[in-house]
């Protein structure tokens, strides 16, 4: 499974982080440091999707 | 800049804590950035000011040890001090790096929790209070017999604490509110004092819990806590506070996100309908629930550099109100801002703050509000309001004394 954000669309609230702050880190000013493609190691799929499904302005994305 | 109203403005008197929204969009539309004389603190009441305020390095969640260091100067050691000084080491009254390492250690612990015991676990809490609500006929309390006791006994049992002994934590959640808030008027100066009596039994209640834990660990939040090994781990002391912590932070917010959401049903009987239609919503609807009547007014912070917010100068040593549920209800940012749509996406609402402070237990209250709205929606089909709520008078929270209903 890989995830990414859309930096454009991200607002920097944090959800995801709150889910996972591993899978899903924030760079000083809060803005998601997911990068446009991530691989989400094995076993983590639904925290991974959960996170996803936190964003409140869906800059997040399951790529596949 | 004069507006009629405004430069009195102040948002713990009756008619503003009835009506917040009012008072909320004349400061939005006449003084977006507005100093208080009645507060002594800037009100931010714009989404973007808000929102970008949680970015702003000027504005400190250090809040706690300036108060804490007068009373101190003062000579005033007391019983007082000592929970200020557990307080102070609280990761929401702290700024990186302090609040890096507590932050990771906290959301390590709440990861280690699995989603569907404590799905499973907050369903049962929630259904019992309802078994009891729908024993009893007539109005009744939604707030005391249901919103009120259900978060506090969710923490308790994260924390692993013997089912006995959770009345207690609601005790201690009211008492640890009275010291953060403060009392107001030498009448309650001895409510204050038991307060703070109340407090050192939780502190050795936590300390005497720690000491099972170390000795027996389970699968509970407060092991999860201690299990870190290394030189970055909680101090037995660290660990009491991290527990008041999650409990005063979780309690009443959850209470009033699950007491507000009903009530903003109940006011909006079509979209109470929409939900009972499509249970399926509840997602989408407890976001919208929160953006429009959610737990905290307003969140403050601590000036520590000067600043500049639409073109007012913000200095060292004052205060900033956030005013939360005023940015909810921007209508920059939000279409039809006064109006419920449960089915709002995207809704990038800050009831739950944003950024590196975003409040850590987000998870868990949307899951407590929405197993909580859900279940009361479907069992309690001829839910009514069987009088007018009153508002408390306070800043910091949106929240009703009572919720009085009739589910027959």
């Amino acid at each position: 499974m890989r995830i990414g954000v859309d930096s454009e669309v991200c607002e920097a609230h944090g959800q995801c982080s709150i889910v996972d702050m591993d899978l899903f880190p924030l760079d000083d000013d809060g803005y998601s440091a997911v990068g446009p493609d991530r691989e989400v190691p094995e076993g983590e799929e639904d925290t991974a999707k959960l996170g996803v499904d936190a964003c409140p302005v869906r800059a997040l994305k399951v790529l596949s | 800049m004069t507006v009629p109203g405004i430069d009195s403005v102040d948002l713990t008197t009756p008619s503003a804590s009835a009506d917040p929204f009012s008072v909320f969009r004349a400061l939005r539309e006449g003084d977006p950035v507005h100093w208080s004389e009645a507060h002594r603190a800037w009100l931010i009441t714009r989404y973007d000011d808000v929102s970008a305020a949680f970015q702003n390095k000027a504005f400190s969640n250090d809040r706690v040890r300036p108060v804490l260091e007068r009373k101190r100067q003062a000579g005033a050691e007391s019983a007082a001090t000592g929970v200020l000084g557990l307080m102070t080491g609280w990761m929401v009254v702290n700024d990186p790096p302090v609040h890096t390492r507590l932050r990771k250690l906290a959301a390590g612990a709440f990861k280690g929790q699995r989603i569907a015991a404590m799905d499973e676990m907050i369903t049962r809490i929630v259904d019992e209070h309802l078994d009891a609500f729908l024993r009893g006929s007539g109005p009744q309390d939604l707030i005391s017999e249901v919103a009120y006791p259900l978060p506090a006994t969710v923490i308790a049992t994260m924390l692993g604490a013997p089912p006995e002994d959770r009345d207690r934590f609601r005790e201690w959640s009211d008492e640890l509110a009275l010291v953060a808030f403060g009392t107001g008027g030498a009448a309650r100066a001895d409510r204050h004092e038991r307060a703070l009596r109340g407090l050192r039994e939780m502190e050795s209640y936590f300390h005497t819990l720690i000491g099972k834990r170390r000795a027996e660990p389970g699968e509970d939040m407060l092991s999860a806590l201690m299990a870190k090994e290394g030189d970055d781990r909680l101090t037995d002391d660290e660990l009491v506070g991290m527990c008041a912590l999650l409990l005063f932070a979780g309690h009443e917010t959850t209470t009033n996100s699950i007491a507000n959401s009903v009530l903003a049903l109940l006011r909006h009987p079509d979209q109470l309908d929409r939900l009972r239609r499509d249970p399926a919503l509840i997602g989408p609807a407890v976001e919208e629930l929160l953006r429009f009547d959610g737990p905290i007014k307003v969140l403050n912070r601590w000036v520590v550099a000067e600043t500049e917010v639409r073109g007012k100068t913000i200095r060292p040593g004052e205060r900033v109100h956030l005013v939360l549920a005023s940015a909810n209800r921007d209508p920059e940012k939000f279409a039809d801002p006064d109006t419920l749509d449960l089915g709002r996406s995207p809704n990038p609402h800050v009831a739950f703050g944003k950024g590196i402070h975003a409040c850590i237990g987000a998870q868990l209250a949307r899951m407590e509000t929405r197993i909580a709205v859900a279940r009361i929606v479907e069992r309690l089909p001829g839910l009514a309001l069987a009088e007018e709520p009153e508002w408390k008078d306070v800043l910091a929270s949106r929240s009703m004394e009572k919720l009085v209903v009739t589910h027959s």
